[in-house]
């Protein structure tokens, strides 16, 4: 490495330079270009982080996913042949990528419309309600940070064939509940209703907020108009809440495009893939050593969740 | 397979940042065995991985080992069971890998196929000495990996009093024995049911594969190169497993852990499969020893039925650094009197078949029947993609348990699975 320091070339930054040729005066800010540098400088470390652990597997696995490569091509990464776009024609094939493709839109279908309208709802009751306010709040968010291991074990026991509690109180008004997770049609809503119980609290905590700043001057000047009371939510406190309603919908949207950890935990995918998603299958790929087919079944998924995205943006912005 | 040589340029560039030196050859697929290891002691430090139990105390009972070779120093990296697929798949990438390891039976396909594992050296163990299910478990390809430690296997348990009051002094030796246990074992004792066996889900195959392979089915050709599984053999054995969940003997839902155990004690189900974990489990759920019983598996016809070996093998790996002296440990815990000394200290059934012969092995009837057993067992073909075709064997299993899948049909079915994934050798 050299010693020698090598001082800014003066032609750029003597201001001197400039008058000579006639032109006015362009004066380029010494601080602003030390802030650049600076800021430069500072981003550096996270920017090679960045570039190193996520940018360039998420490339590597792009590139993956047109290859046939395996688990035991790892030391032998040159015998790896390219098949184009083989792994995504195969997966469109696979009966059990479309049965998981299925599940996933299941899952959405079912998961999105029900988490937000629980979420609003609560938070709109929350919002109104003037005792035990911080209980409340606790509560309904309290799902959202304990352990999904610790929550299914409860789960499990509660939602048992013989002896669990929703069985024993469906029972006394002479219900014959299934066992709830073991059945090919039931097990699928179960775990959407355990993932709206778990997740409603991080949208409700955004929801409350947002109810916040509806100004209190335009429903009290509409109740003196004489709306009713569902005529102020549904004409003055949605549409303020629109905003708020769209990142609702996209991030919840994407959280179950990317259903996972209940169906791990809960069921194991099963019973007969029952309530494998797009997710879990990608994961199986890479366990079983598929290292492209699991890149590019994460792909498909990515661009499905891309367009859902656009789309959710086009039509809940239409109106502004 | 044939491919030819393509690179992509990004992935490339990944895999020099994870490869330190690309090997260009696989090591797998008919290669010769290892050079002879050189005589003499052992020395240098040996770095070893080990998962589980085995973990927690093969340091300190290597000491025996160190204390013969005084130049040879052996530590032991203990690696969760969880994890260690990942890590040890980890290593043989990026060539980091310790020097020996232990690997689950149904690794070594994969991890030889990547070309991390050394051949075994021809003069290092006499083949001959191990159960011949558990040495099977290191070839690839025609060439072994390493070396069988531990094994297990599968072996009916039962409620003897409950079998009594049923009428039944003695073990079933056939399949209509077996079953005409089951059904008297429900009809004559109370258990609600006779024989619990896996309705399919992870690792049922293990519950299944042991009636197949009693009943003649194969699961690949000789050599491995293709799958076998559609056979007549094959579908008769699944109609008779899956005709216990046909009949109410068995229980159509996978049971939580610890359902199996206090349900035994209980006197819920009369019977099950399992490996030699499940003595212990039992006696904790309150099952006394006089309470119950194994017994080896019957085979279809009176002649003895034929089991699941799984466990764990000994690898050397081919960036050992002190490979030489690594065999020579690797040699060492293959010993028959280490192994028994091995199964006084955590209970490991010992591979070498010598181990048996003498001490509390020779002595336990229980463990006398896991050994007879083991003479009678098989272990799952050693190939790559083994991990996935066990997944489509087991969901359809599941599907043939739930009754909307005959067996000749799930054969069918799980041979077209399996050829659409190739055996990857």
């Amino acid at each position: 490495m050299s010693t020698t320091r090598t001082s800014p070339a003066p032609a750029t930054t003597s201001p001197v330079s400039s008058p000579e040729r006639g032109t006015p005066t362009r004066h380029v800010d010494p601080t602003r270009r030390q802030q650049a540098i600076a800021a430069w400088i500072l981003a550096l470390p996270f920017m090679a982080l960045f570039l190193v652990f996520t940018a360039g597997p998420v490339l590597a696995s792009l590139g993956m996913s047109f290859t046939d490569m395996r688990s035991t091509d790892m030391r032998n990464p040159f015998a790896v042949e390219f098949v184009g776009l083989q792994n995504y024609l195969d997966l469109l094939a696979d009966p059990l990528f479309r049965k998981v493709t299925v599940n996933t839109a299941l899952y959405l279908v079912l998961g999105v419309p029900l988490t937000m309208a629980v979420a609003l709802a609560t938070a709109v009751g929350l919002n109104r309600i003037t005792r035990l306010k911080g209980f409340f709040r606790v509560s309904f968010y309290l799902p959202v940070v304990t352990s999904i291991v610790a929550v299914s074990v409860v789960w499990k026991f509660l939602l048992r064939d013989e002896g669990g509690l929703v069985n024993t109180v469906i029972g006394w008004f002479g219900v014959d509940g299934p066992g709830w997770l073991d059945s090919t049609t039931t097990a699928l809503p179960t775990l959407v209703v355990m993932a709206v119980w778990r997740n409603f609290g991080t949208l409700m905590v955004i929801f409350l907020a947002a109810l916040q700043t509806v100004p209190r001057e335009l429903l009290e000047a509409a109740e003196t108009d004489g709306a009713s009371g569902w005529s102020r939510f549904r004409y003055i406190t949605v549409p303020m809440l629109r905003p708020v309603l769209l990142f609702g919908a996209v991030i919840t949207s994407i959280g179950y495009l990317q259903f996972f950890e209940e169906a791990f935990v809960m069921t194991k995918g099963g019973p007969l893939d029952a309530t494998k998603s797009i997710t879990f299958f990608t994961y199986d790929q890479w366990g079983y050593g598929n290292y492209a087919v699991g890149s590019a079944a994460a792909y498909l998924l990515f661009v499905a969740i891309m367009l859902l995205t656009w789309l959710q943006f086009r039509l809940l912005r239409e109106k502004d | 397979m044939r491919r030819t040589r393509t690179s992509i340029a990004v992935l490339a560039a990944a895999s020099l940042a994870l490869t330190a030196c690309g090997r260009e050859d696989s090591a797998a697929g008919g290669e010769a065995q290892s050079e002879e290891i050189a005589s003499g002691e052992a020395t240098g430090t040996i770095d070893v991985w080990a998962m589980g139990t085995e973990g927690e105390v093969l340091e300190d009972f290597s000491a025996a080992f160190e204390e013969a070779n005084p130049e040879a120093d052996v530590k032991v990296t203990a690696v969760p069971w969880e994890s260690a697929y990942d890590k040890l798949s980890g290593a043989i990438a990026s060539g980091e890998t310790p020097d020996v390891s232990l690997v689950g039976t149904t690794w070594m396909g994969e991890f030889a196929q990547a070309g991390g594992l050394m051949p075994t050296p021809e003069n290092l163990v006499d083949e001959s000495a191990f159960f011949p299910g558990a040495w099977e478990s290191t070839e690839v390809g025609g060439t072994s990996y390493g070396v069988p430690w531990y094994v297990e296997t599968r072996v009916l348990y039962y409620r003897t009093d409950l079998a009594e009051q049923a009428g039944w002094d003695e073990a079933p030796q056939t399949w209509d024995e077996l079953k005409t246990f089951a059904q008297d074992l429900e009809s004559k004792a109370g258990v609600e049911y006779g024989l619990n066996l896996q309705p399919g889900q992870t690792g049922s195959w293990q519950t299944v594969m042991p009636f197949a392979w009693s009943n003649g089915a194969t699961l690949t050709n000789e050599d491995a190169t293709e799958y076998t599984i559609d056979s007549p053999e094959m579908a008769e054995a699944l109609d008779y497993y899956t005709s216990y969940f046909d009949e109410e003997l068995s229980p159509t839902r996978l049971l939580d852990p610890g359902e199996l155990e206090t349900g035994f004690a209980k006197g819920t189900y009369g019977a099950f499969i399992s490996g030699p974990w499940h003595t212990g489990l039992v006696e904790d759920a309150g099952v006394t020893q006089e309470q119950y019983t194994v017994a080896p598996m019957p085979g279809p016809d009176g002649a003895p039925g034929s089991s699941f070996v799984g466990g764990g093998d000994l690898v050397v790996f081919n960036d050992s650094d002190n490979a030489d002296n690594a065999w020579k440990y690797v040699q060492w815990l293959s010993e028959a009197e280490t192994q028994q000394a091995f199964y006084d200290e955590v209970g490991d059934l010992p591979a070498v078949q010598e181990a048996w012969e003498t001490g509390e092995l020779a002595e336990d009837p229980q463990l006398q029947v896991f050994g007879q057993q083991l003479e009678n067992a098989e272990s799952p073909p050693a190939v790559p993609t083994w991990e996935q075709v066990a997944g489509s064997i087991d969901s359809i299993v599941e599907q043939a348990s739930k009754g909307d899948l005959p067996g000749d049909e799930a054969a069918s079915q799980m041979q077209s699975e399996a050829s659409s994934i190739g055996t990857g050798l």
